[in-house]
């Protein structure tokens, strides 16, 4: 019996170590893709210019300035938009050898999905950074104190690192990195769109208003929002997910977490057994 | 003797409606090289894949270090090295950290990993490459570090599926000798290969697949003497046709004249060759050269994958000694 405890506890030891290990070469990885990393704050840096001054000027936010409404929807636009890095580097492992080798290694079999998701959460808060200078540079700011912006913050953070299970997911399903890259744009730019990131989803049609209202992106928007303190712009929707929109960015997360990891462990091990 | 470093016995395979395995059975002794021969599609890399825990076989078994490589893959991980036929080293690293990485993942820790590292990379000669990123090495240095990877655990058995394939001359002779040194130290070595001359020159066993299946064994002698008979063949100074007829006639029904020599079937080998020396010496004929022939791996290897419909060799050999 002792002996099993001993054994299980040696195992859960070398699992995390195999977790840390695969983080670690992940996060090197991700240092020497520069190119990368700048292309995914690019992204959202060009979103601030097009949707705060090119569409934003347009925009009539009642009670203050749109580009203060605009940059927490933008902060989860740039988290969406490092999911494609997520399932390119997944699906561009996947087909070359390092996957053969990674699987001959006494590894846990979560060890390497496991590392590539926390690496790319890792490689996704000087993504975030960037994106606070941004907001920051064109009149954002958090104004309900410090406790609340940090509490924010690592919502957004939370929201990135299960987000970035379903890039772990298509990295998987995709045949290789260009159908990953393709895939994982489907979904970051419906999420991303049909939400209140740009605009309120009161206005839109009943049945894209439903998704709107249960995505977890604008769970999370919502939720910045009220933290940061930019409560300007709509009047609250009255739907349970937006007038609680912490609780649901929590719940949408976990679940998220809770059902998608554990698909993307058993793909990686079973894949070509 | 003790228990085989590698036992296979009747493994399939199939992907979809191609049979990539039909009916794979081998035996490696601990300490010894295999070498499995055969064309592209042969079957070797499916082979090396479920011996390597890769893939599950559809049937048959297989023991590798002692362990079932279904039932029990980690115990065989932790024993098993494997250099897979497409580079497995990270582009983004450098040899060190690759080589560090999988003797993390090894569980050697960080300070002993290191250490194996700096040690394999003198080994195999990529000292001075240590701190450069894969993507800047050449063909011959990935390979060389993919090898130096599959050893920082020390495994009890090795995998090399195609080492050498894609190599230059120069970057291929240093694989031989890496591989070479390797087996001096005890390892045992299943190494796959389209190249005979490989296969003679690494191997103590050789298992020639074809379509799935076994079509021949045995060590390099053996599958030579198996196909062909060795011949003899006397040459002489120059061409002359009365000394030649005479050669040909000593010789036997079989024998052949080409240019200034006569050859034919020596079926008992050095005796045939000791008997025919006599008789030319008896018979005062001059000769600038005398010498058996045994056939080359290549004429076995087309005989017994030969695809034209004429029945092959027996699936084991039964010549004896070389």
């Amino acid at each position: 019996m002792s002996e099993m405890t001993v054994h299980t506890q040696g195992q859960l030891r070398n699992g995390l170590l195999d977790a840390y290990t695969a983080t670690r070469r992940f996060l090197i990885r991700g240092t020497r893709q520069l190119d990368v990393v700048l292309g995914s704050v690019l992204i959202p840096v060009i979103f601030v210019v097009l949707f705060g001054y090119v569409f934003g000027s347009s925009i009539r936010i009642p009670g203050g300035n749109y580009r203060s409404y605009l940059m927490p929807g933008l902060f989860a636009m740039s988290i969406l938009f490092s999911s494609n890095n997520v399932a390119v580097a997944v699906a561009t492992d996947m087909s070359e050898g390092v996957v053969d080798r990674f699987r001959t290694l006494p590894i846990a079999r979560s060890a390497i999905v496991i590392g590539r998701s926390l690496s790319s959460f890792v490689l996704g808060i000087p993504v975030l950074a960037v994106m606070i200078l941004c907001g920051l540079a064109v009149g954002w700011r958090p104004e309900d104190g410090l406790g609340n912006a940090i509490l924010a913050l690592l919502l957004f953070e939370l929201f990135g690192f299960a987000i970035g299970w379903l890039g772990v997911l298509v990295g998987l399903v995709a045949g290789g990195a260009q159908a990953a890259d393709v895939i994982i744009s489907i979904p970051t730019f419906l999420l991303g769109f049909i939400s209140s990131v740009f605009v309120d989803p009161a206005l839109m049609p009943a049945w894209l208003r439903v998704i709107a209202y249960w995505n977890p992106v604008s769970a999370v928007v919502t939720a910045g929002r009220q933290l940061f303190g930019n409560t300007i712009g709509p009047a609250p929707a009255g739907v349970w997910s937006l007038d609680h929109p912490i609780a649901t960015t929590l719940g949408l997360a976990l679940i998220i977490i809770v059902v998608v990891a554990p698909i993307c462990v058993r793909l990686y091990s079973h894949s070509e057994r | 003797m003790s228990a085989p470093a590698i036992s296979a016995s009747h493994l399939a395979r199939s992907f979809g409606t191609t049979h990539a395995l039909v009916d794979v059975s081998l035996d490696v002794e601990a300490g010894t090289v295999c070498a499995l021969l055969g064309r592209n599609g042969a079957g070797k890399t499916t082979t090396v894949r479920i011996l390597t825990t890769l893939l599950r076989a559809n049937a048959g078994h297989a023991r590798v270090a002692g362990f079932d490589v279904t039932e029990q893959a980690p115990q065989v991980r932790t024993r098993i090295g494997v250099t897979g036929q497409t580079a497995t080293m990270d582009e983004l690293l450098t040899g060190a950290e690759n080589l560090e990485t999988i003797g993390r993942f090894c569980h050697l820790g960080a300070a002993n990993s290191r250490r194996r590292a700096a040690a394999l990379l003198e080994q195999f000669d990529l000292t001075a490459a240590a701190r450069q990123l894969v993507k800047n090495y050449s063909g011959g240095m990935r390979r060389r570090l993919d090898l130096a990877a599959s050893l920082i655990h020390d495994p009890e058995v090795l995998f090399l599926d195609e080492p050498t394939t894609g190599l230059d001359p120069v970057s291929r002779a240093e694989m031989w000798t890496s591989i070479r040194t390797l087996v001096a130290g005890g390892t045992t070595v299943l190494l796959t290969t389209q190249y005979l001359d490989e296969a003679d020159r690494l191997a103590d066993t050789i298992v020639v697949v074809d379509r799935g299946l076994v079509v021949a064994e045995g060590t390099p002698e053996q599958l030579k003497a198996s196909i062909g008979r060795a011949f003899i063949r006397v040459t002489l100074p120059e061409a002359d046709p009365a000394t030649l007829e005479k050669v040909r006639r000593l010789l036997g029904e079989e024998a052949e004249v080409s240019g200034r020599s006569v050859s034919a079937p020596a079926p008992h080998g050095l005796t045939t060759l000791e008997e025919v020396v006599g008789q030319l010496r008896e018979q005062g004929v001059t000769v600038h050269e005398v010498g058996l022939e045994h056939p080359s791996l290549d004429e076995v290897f087309s005989t017994v994958t030969d695809h034209s419909g004429h029945p092959n060799v027996p699936a084991t050999s039964t010549a004896g000694k070389a």
